[in-house]
């Protein structure tokens, strides 16, 4: 087992709610392939620093998680295939210094959850906003 | 000496911080080593050791593909959005 990190931007013309099932997918690719996921945080919907496939905007989604090295492959495939995802960045924690960073990040992760709402309510909270502006 | 040294010494910045390891979505923490088109910064200018300098270049590569710091910046962008999505 390898510790990884994904980060997927979803594509943004989706309601929360089909943001957030195109997550439960994408968990679902890693899970079936053997993956345990340790920790996810949401980055919210965020402004692209260039525009991919004519969308200006994206949900980051943040997936930490370990696997045997063997199952990347798959789990890539399954990624290019899904429609829904804009980008996908997959990296890996090899050393050891990677992985004492991954452990802090995913401590880190953890922590944010209990804190921070789902992604259904900052998808809202983000829509609301702009609708003030 | 003929030569005279155009620059202060430098000193690399993340040494001195004792930096270990860099996160690429810590947006804000690679303007320093990022040029207002968003080149990355050589060593010549802002001291960075090789270590560290081969660190960040990683990590900025890796934000570039996660479209968090752009690749290019045209002429236009430059005017109307100076570092406005690094915030």
């Amino acid at each position: 087992m390898r510790h990884y990190e994904n980060l997927v931007i979803v594509k943004p013309t989706l309601t929360a709610e089909e943001i957030q099932n195109s997550i439960n997918v994408i968990e679902e690719v890693i899970i079936s392939n053997g993956g345990e996921i340790a920790a996810r945080s949401a980055m919210g919907m965020r402004k692209l620093a260039y525009p991919i496939n004519k969308s200006e905007r994206g949900y980051f989604h943040v997936i930490y998680y370990s696997v045997a090295p063997s199952a990347i492959s798959e789990i890539e495939r399954r990624f290019r295939i899904n429609e829904e995802l804009l980008r996908f960045v997959t990296i890996k924690y090899d050393t050891n210094r990677e992985i004492a960073a991954w452990e802090k990040m995913v401590e880190k992760a953890l922590k944010g959850i209990s804190k921070e709402p789902t992604a259904v309510e900052v998808a809202q909270a983000a829509r609301a906003s702009e609708e003030e502006e | 000496m003929s030569e005279k040294r155009k620059y202060k010494k430098r000193f690399c910045k993340y040494c001195e911080s004792k930096v270990d390891f860099m996160d690429y979505k810590e947006v804000g923490a690679l303007r320093f080593s990022l040029s207002e088109r968003y080149k990355i910064m050589p060593r010549r200018l802002t001291g960075n050791c090789k270590r560290h300098q081969d660190m960040i270049t990683v990590v900025i590569k890796r934000a570039r593909a996660a479209a968090l710091v752009p690749y290019t910046v045209t002429r236009k962008q430059v005017i109307t959005a100076p570092f406005e999505n690094l915030r």
